[in-house]
């Protein structure tokens, strides 16, 4: 009955206003609802600024007047900081705001190319696999654990299974935990090698280093995972002989993509080379970098954490060589070796980065190194239940499958540098 | 939410009012206490104490400017406009879905590289999407990446051109190659196209469809649609070559009514309806050809 008499109401006013020839949706006396049709947003009109001429506003009235100006307050500024509503000044101008962008590889970054696009960035040569005679190191019945075996798979049923009380602990608790487990398990060789004890594990430092290539800069910056560093630095993996032959190496391109491509590109940046400790840590010299797939960054794919291991040790290496040589881009005399290891909780990724160069700008020339072991599981099953597929036990639950090569690479890394 | 704002909006009176019946001349130690009130007097709420909309209701997916390749979480409309009318029934429910951004424009540069002719692009994975028929691509080139409605054949790891030149002769165009329609060889099976140079695509976008490049008339094309019927563009329009992907997307077997449901299309209405003239087969003309041809101008005319 009502809305009966409202749609009578509102179909005379249409009638009466399109008789006029004008303002046909403009039923004031109804909502447009009633009218049974909906019109289009319409866009704000553009008003054309004058000069020397005041738009009269109804500011003074305090509500809305037709054929008034509609007013505009300047922004209301608080007079005390708010956080939550802060807006950041513009970027231009900032003091640290410079024409020439940078780009800045983070723990975030989630390289598309992977390691090819880390090698380009890093100018380095890969050579797939494990050191020799690192592995020899680790070979050697001198430098292993009492019952290695046996620790080591208790360490891993210590993450996975004994460490919490939930049913299944998560990736993000049972990864770090798995490599502190393996840490203190060759800590442990302190006995043996006294070379040991001249070592410190740090947390949450934030690296900084900066370099050109090509005619792009880039930087290295933020906290990562876990360093181990010492009081005396790693040896060179490679002789002489191998790094005058890698400027035969030619780097890989991967046109149509550029090599910066997700990496963040910014405006406000400062170039520092800083290894994240002041001047007179004792244990200047980064040996070994632990970075857990998932933890406070996002998850990573394999691939994408290899990269990230390599920009990372490459970071480390290239802040402590500008420490030492200064700024200017050379070949090194001494080149600084950095290694890293990255974990799933299962898979392994090793990287042992040497910097032989500082003279990244072209592509020719002396090129890092880098050994890439890649996707070494420590143990194949890890189970909480069983898995059960028609009626059949196809995995056991416990451990099952332990790999002890994974854990004498990782024990070759720690002992690198302090064992013969 | 709305009764907790309806809360806090009566909480904005109640604590006024005590402020207000509070004595003037309070001791010294108990104003210090008072004196803290201000600040834990609750804003009030714009969109409940005016015509504002409520900020639940804001649909933000739709109006950001900024190019993602992240899916997008969006809210069901239901079918309602803005304005909370019906403007297409039987829509509603189904899985929940997340949106990513399609750049239709192929032709589309990076900053700082406009006055380029040409992009090369790789196909980095070709996946399904809830919110259209065809299947869509993550292509990436120079330093950015994209979303754009693959092909028939298109693969992770292909490399894909597209072009704003038309040479004297017509290219030998691959199949997810984006051309001018005056470059393409007439016969040329081609989908997303543009009605407008620059506009972006608009036209045969939907799962296994193509259009057919029929004739170039002097700086125009015609190009017959899926519909069959036959429509004529400038030149400068671009397109890319080959078929939609997806293209058994009709032979797929829905199975029962509830899967419909899960698509997020409703049932229709159920009742028995005597068939009129609407149904069956009918002889008439093909439609004439329809012209997109400095449609702007045409408007303003008159």
């Amino acid at each position: 009955m009502f809305s009966a008499t409202v749609r009578r109401l509102a179909l005379s006013g249409r009638k009466k206003v399109s008789a006029e020839g004008e303002l046909l949706h403009r039923c004031l006396s109804v909502s447009s609802c009633a009218c049974g049709k909906t019109f289009p947003r319409k866009k704000p009109r553009d008003v054309p600024e004058i000069q020397a001429l005041e738009r009269i506003t109804y500011a003074e009235r305090k509500h809305y007047v037709p054929g008034l100006a509609k007013p505009v307050f300047p922004d209301w500024e608080k007079d005390w900081h708010d956080p939550r509503r802060y807006r950041a000044p513009a970027a231009e101008s900032m003091e640290l705001y410079k024409e020439r962008p940078c780009y800045i590889y983070t723990q975030r970054t989630n390289p598309l190319e992977g390691v090819r696009q880390a090698l380009w960035l890093t100018k380095t040569k890969v050579v797939p696999g494990f050191p020799a005679q690192l592995l020899a190191l680790a070979e050697n019945p001198a430098n292993q654990l009492e019952d290695q075996d046996e620790r080591v798979q208790n360490a891993i049923r210590h993450a996975r299974f004994w460490d919490t009380n939930q049913l299944r602990p998560p990736k993000e608790r049972y990864c770090p935990s798995l490599l502190h487990n393996l840490l203190h398990l060759c800590r442990g060789l302190q006995v043996s090698h006294p070379a040991l004890g001249h070592r410190m594990l740090a947390e949450k430092y934030s690296l900084s280093a900066s370099w050109t290539r090509g005619e792009d800069q880039f930087q290295v910056r933020g906290q990562n995972g876990f360093l181990l560093s010492s009081t005396t630095p790693l040896p060179a993996v490679a002789g002489d002989e191998e790094i005058r032959s890698t400027s035969d190496n030619l780097l890989e391109t991967f046109y149509p993509i550029s090599p910066t491509i997700d990496l963040q590109c910014a405006h406000v940046y400062q170039l520092r080379n800083h290894t994240g400790f002041r001047e007179d840590y004792p244990y200047p010299h980064a040996h070994t970098l632990f970075i857990t797939e998932a933890g406070d960054a996002p998850k990573l794919e394999p691939e994408q954490l290899r990269a990230k291991l390599i920009m990372f040790a490459f970071g480390n290496a290239l802040a402590r060589a500008r420490a030492l040589y200064g700024n200017e881009s050379r070949v090194l005399e001494k080149p600084v070796v950095v290694q890293s290891v990255g974990t799933s909780g299962r898979l392994f990724q090793f990287v042992v980065f040497q910097l032989n160069t500082t003279d990244l700008e072209s592509d020719s020339g002396v090129k890092n190194l880098a050994w890439v072991d890649a996707d070494q599981p420590l143990y194949d099953f890890a189970k909480v239940r069983p898995f059960i597929k028609k009626k059949v036990v196809k995995v056991p639950a416990g451990l099952a499958g332990y790999q002890p090569e994974t854990f004498k690479k990782f024990l070759a890394l720690y002992l690198h540098g302090a064992a013969n | 939410m709305s009764v907790a704002s309806l809360c806090r909006a009566f909480r904005v009176f109640s604590l006024n009012s005590s402020i207000l019946s509070a004595p003037l001349h309070t001791p010294l130690a108990v104003r210090g206490v008072v004196g803290v009130t201000p600040l834990l007097r609750p804003h009030p709420i714009r969109f409940f104490s005016s015509t504002e909309p409520r900020p639940q209701n804001r649909t933000l997916w739709k109006q950001t400017d900024k190019y993602t390749v992240r899916p997008i979480g969006v809210k069901k409309t239901g079918g309602r406009d803005y304005t909370g009318k019906i403007r297409r029934r039987g829509i509603g429910g189904g899985h929940k879905q997340r949106y990513r951004m399609i750049d239709f424009q192929r032709m589309r540069f990076e900053p700082g590289k406009e006055k380029g002719t040409q992009i090369e692009e790789r196909v980095i994975e070709v996946r399904y999407d809830p919110c259209r028929s065809g299947d869509i691509a993550l292509v990436a080139g120079g330093n950015r990446k994209r979303w754009i409605i693959a092909t028939e054949n298109m693969q992770a790891g292909d490399l894909i051109k597209s072009s704003s030149v038309i040479g004297r002769m017509a290219v030998l165009a691959n199949e997810g190659d984006a051309h001018p329609l005056g470059a393409l060889p007439v016969g040329t099976l081609i989908n997303n196209l543009e009605l407008q140079p620059g506009r972006g695509a608009q036209y045969i976008r939907a799962a296994g469809t193509c259009g057919v490049l029929l004739r170039k008339v002097n700086g125009t094309a015609i190009i017959q649609l899926p519909s069959k019927q036959q429509i004529q563009v400038c030149e400068t329009c671009v397109a890319t070559v080959g078929r939609v992907s997806n293209v058994d997307h009709n032979k797929r077997v829905i199975g029962k009514a509830g899967r419909n449901r899960w698509f997020g299309i409703r049932p229709s209405s159920g009742l028995w309806k005597r068939k009129g003239g609407w149904a069956g087969r009918k002889i008439r003309p093909l439609p004439s050809l329809k012209s997109y041809v400095n449609v702007s101008s045409v408007s303003v005319q008159p």
